[in-house]
This record gives structure tokens, sequence and C-alpha cells, in this order.
């Protein structure tokens, strides 16, 4: 086994972090019981992980020891409105839940409804409602530079982009004639739009492979001892017999059948 | 001759997809193993949070949110990494935390890995606040209170007795925040409930994938400037001069990218191809 000095956690979480990701990777070969068991271990220690930092970054810290120590019993009254949630469970008493609900949107629509207003819509609209021109001392300049996001034609884009867009999902008027060429002025900068996203999507996967590449040529280390080679051969060794086996199964059946 | 065209064109379109996974594999960990050290370009917005984290001067306070959790930790990781070792090295109050209970664990990592590296003393130099429920509802709280929400640090240590918080009341003294965001939530939320309401300078950090939606916000000044996922992290290394994870995949990801535009060039072609031969 390894040495070198590395704490006994870190060899372990080594092992696993290979495995699970070499399990999760086989699913490129095809559905298989190694990628079921990396996905439902995500699941569970993912979902595990939440329910236990929740229950004592909130249950504990925010509010047993507040109570009990520092005597902030008005904290009853937020764990109660959260308990009367899970009423819901209990159709004699889910009416209960209906009260907390309330609370919930009260205070979110309250509070989310002039934030949006104001960041979303009013910060946004001022942003394409841009001067097109620019007057200086020597007078009326416009500037023509592409990589500038605040210069003029920059911003008579953005105007056309955003009216022509609005226009296209306008559907109370035909869109025929001048209307039509506007529509597909709008359908030009949505596919713009996706492209620039999608591209952005393949960027994004691409750096998670390169992340997962990266650990397992640590890991692939004698240091670790060699985690990366040997669970690699072992999952492609199960691969093969689980693919044998698989061949084998509905053969079987027949012959029996027979 | 036309048979055995069609025969190729029908054979590329209907190609096992393992074949190209196996090629975007090997154009992934070829560059890993082989670095070539292709030159790193720095975006506009990218070189906008390095700037303004340059003009700061020494004991300004930064706080990052680091929203994000190991899922998004290949791309925005070295991020934090990164602007944890420009704001310890500027010697700025670094105030850390995360709205992402998932991400607790990786981002008092991140604090705690940098801080050892340039030798910064918890509480006296860096705070790690840990993790509150709530999400927008704490960026709002702390936009009022910032002790009442966060009463002890993630080591339960009274934010009172930390001097790097001392005359931290709320986010109006903070100088400039980072959130590094895999979702929600994330930027959009520090703008919405935070910078929009208690007027301080916000930078965001995101995925790749969310890139392109927060630039309307980096148009609109709502954000001062964008790290967008491994690329914008390497940038970033690039500006500190110390090469990082990022610099190491960036190889990889213009590979990998090659191969994918190529082979979107070559399904189009066999595409075009085979409907010609459909129509004659």
């Amino acid at each position: 086994m390894p040495t070198d000095g590395i704490p006994i956690d870190v060899l372990i979480g080594a092992w696993v972090a290979t495995g699970l990701t070499l399990f999760i990777y086989t699913f490129l070969y095809r559905d298989n019981p190694l990628f079921k068991l990396g996905e439902h271990l995500y699941v569970g220690i993912s979902v595990g992980y939440s329910i236990v930092i929740t229950i004592y970054a909130v249950g504990v810290k925010l509010l047993w020891v507040p109570m009990t120590e520092e005597g902030q019993w008005q904290l009853l009254i937020p764990s109660l409105l959260g308990l009367m949630i899970s009423a819901r469970f209990f159709p004699r008493i889910a009416w209960l839940s209906r009260i907390s609900f309330a609370f919930v949107v009260g205070f979110g629509s309250g509070t989310i409804i002039p934030r949006l207003i104001s960041s979303n819509v009013l910060s946004q609209l001022e942003d394409t409602i841009r001067p097109l021109a620019t007057m200086t001392a020597s007078g009326l300049t416009y500037t023509i530079n592409f990589l500038d996001p605040k210069s003029d034609i920059n911003n008579l884009i953005t105007l056309i982009g955003v009216l022509s867009v609005l226009f296209y999902f306008f559907f109370s008027v035909e869109h025929r004639g001048a209307g039509q060429a506007v529509a597909r002025t709008g359908i030009v900068f949505l596919m713009i739009a996706f492209g620039a996203a999608f591209g952005y999507t393949v960027m994004s996967r691409m750096s998670l492979l390169i992340g997962r590449f990266d650990d397992l040529i640590i890991f692939s280390g004698a240091e670790y001892g060699r985690p990366t080679f040997v669970l690699l051969v072992l999952t492609i060794g199960v691969l093969v017999y689980w693919a044998y086996r698989e061949k084998q199964t509905p053969q079987t059946t027949a012959e029996e059948k027979s | 001759m036309n048979l055995s065209n069609h025969s190729i064109v029908t054979r590329m379109l209907a190609i096992d997809r393992r074949f190209i996974f196996m090629l975007i594999a090997l154009a992934t960990l070829i560059p890993l193993l082989n670095p070539i050290n292709l030159p790193i370009m720095i975006s506009p917005e990218v070189r906008a949070v390095y700037d303004h984290m340059e003009s700061l001067p020494e004991g300004s306070v930064f706080l990052l949110s680091m929203d994000f959790d190991p899922a998004s930790k290949p791309e925005v990781y070295p991020q934090a990494i990164a602007l944890l070792r420009h704001a310890f090295k500027k010697n700025l109050k670094v105030i850390g935390l995360t709205l992402l209970v998932t991400g607790t664990g990786m981002a008092e990592e991140a604090m705690a890995t940098v801080a050892e590296e340039l030798e910064k003393i918890n509480g006296t130099d860096y705070a790690f606040l840990g993790w509150r429920p709530g999400a927008s509802a704490v960026i709002l709280s702390m936009g009022q209170d910032l002790v009442g929400t966060f009463p002890q640090d993630h080591y339960g240590i009274p934010i009172d007795e930390l001097s790097v918080m001392h005359n931290v009341k709320t986010l109006r003294d903070v100088d400039y925040a980072v959130s590094l965001a895999a979702g929600f939530p994330g930027v959009d939320e520090w703008y919405i409930y935070g910078k929009d309401k208690y007027r301080f300078e916000l930078g965001g950090g995101s995925t790749a994938v969310m890139a392109p939606g927060l630039y309307p916000r980096l148009r609109a000044g709502q954000i001062n400037g964008l790290i967008g996922g491994l690329r914008g992290a390497a940038e970033y290394e690039k500006l500190l001069d110390q090469s990082g994870k990022a610099t190491a995949g960036m190889d990889s990801q213009s590979a990998t990218h090659f191969v994918i535009i190529v082979l979107v060039i070559i399904c189009n072609v066999f595409y075009v191809i085979s409907r010609r031969q459909k129509r004659t």
C-alpha cells in the first residue's frame, strides 16, 4: 500500500473518487449496474449530507442553542410555522399548512416584486434605450467599435435585437410584409443567442470532463497506490463480465422456454 | 461510385457515438499529459474584476460568496482560489461564505488552503462565516445586520470576537463583493437583493453555462466584471502570474473545442450530401 505521508482519509477519498468517476463514465458504454451504483450513491450522499448539515446549522445552531442557552424563545414562532408545513401529511390538520404558506407567499411577494422590477425591468430597460449617437464638444459623433459593448453601433444592434425579438413574440398581428421581415430579424437574434448559449454549455461540460480527468491523472500516482489503473482494470473486467452475462441470459431463457 | 458514396454517407451519419466519446476523451487527455501552453488572451470582463481588486487599498473589505457545490468544482473552484490569492496578496480583509449548503465544505477548504499558503490567520486576516439557510433572504438580512445574520463564524466563534469583522456591520461596509455562482442563489440574487438595495460594488464569477445570461448585467453595469467558467479562471491566473488548475486545462479545452467544431462541420457536410442524394 502507498505511504509517502498521505493521510488515510485523503487516500480513501482518492480511491472512492476514482472509483465513482469511472463508474459514472461507464454509462458512455451503456447503462449498467456500476453506473447505477454510482448514481444512487451520488443522490443518497447528496441528500444525506444536506439533511445533516441543515439539521445542525438550522436545528441546533439557529434554534436549539439560542433558545436554551440565550433564552430566545421567540424563535418558537418560526419553528412552529415551519412545523405547520408538515401538517400537509395529515389530512385532518392539513389546513394548518395554509397559514405557513400564506406567510411564505406574502413575505416572498413583498420582497421579490419590488426588487425584480427595479433590477430586471427598470435597470435593463434603461440600458436598452441608450443614445444612438454621442454629442461631444466637437459635434455629433458615431462610434463604430463592435468590441466595445457600449459603442453607438452596439447600442443600435441591441435596440434592433430587443424590438425585433419582442415583435416576434407578439402574436396578435400576423407576421406579413414588413412585419415578417422584423419577425425574421428577431429569429436571427434568437438563433445567435441560442448558439452562444450552446457554445458556452459545451465549454462548461468540457471543463467538467477536464476536471475529472485531472483528478484521475493525479490519482494515478504511486503515492496514492495507483487507484486509477487498478480501478480502471477492475471496472473494465466487471463490464466485460456483465456484458457476457447479459448475452447469455436471453439465450438461456429461450432454451428453457423451448 | 454513387452507390459507394451513398454507403459512406449513410455509415458516417449512423456512426457509433462511442467513437465520438473516444475522440473527445483523447482530445482531453493528451493535452493534459503533454501540455503545449497555448496563449491565453485576457477578456475585458475578467480584467475588470482584476483591476478593481488592484484598485482596493490595503485593509479594504472583500466579500467572497462561494455559491457553488462539488458538481461545479472544476469550473468555479479555480476562480475562488485565484480571487483568494489576489485578495490575500493585497492584504485585504477577506470574508468568505456560501449560500449553498452542499458547498460548505469546499468553500471552507478553499479559504483554509489559500490562507495557509499565504500565511494568513483566521479571525485576523480573514473570516469564514459558513452557510445560512434562506438564500436571497440571507443577502437581504446581511444588508441590514451582518452580525445578526451570522452571529458566529463557521467554527462557532462569535463574530464580535473576530478582529477582521470589526467595522463590518452590514453589506454597506463591504468594499467589493464577488459571487461565484453555479445556479440559484448566485450573481443574480447578489445583485437583486444586495447591490441594488445596499449599494456596494459587485463582481461575478460563474460556470460557463450561466455566463451568457449574465452579460446583460455586465453591459448594464449591474456587475463590474465577470469571470466565466474555467476559461475565465485561466485568464485570472494569467493576470496574477500564478498558473493553477485552470491554466493547465486550457490546452485540453482548446483541443476538445477543435474536435467538436470539426465534427459539427463533418456531420453537416454528410447531412447535406445525404439530402441531395435523397432528392436525386
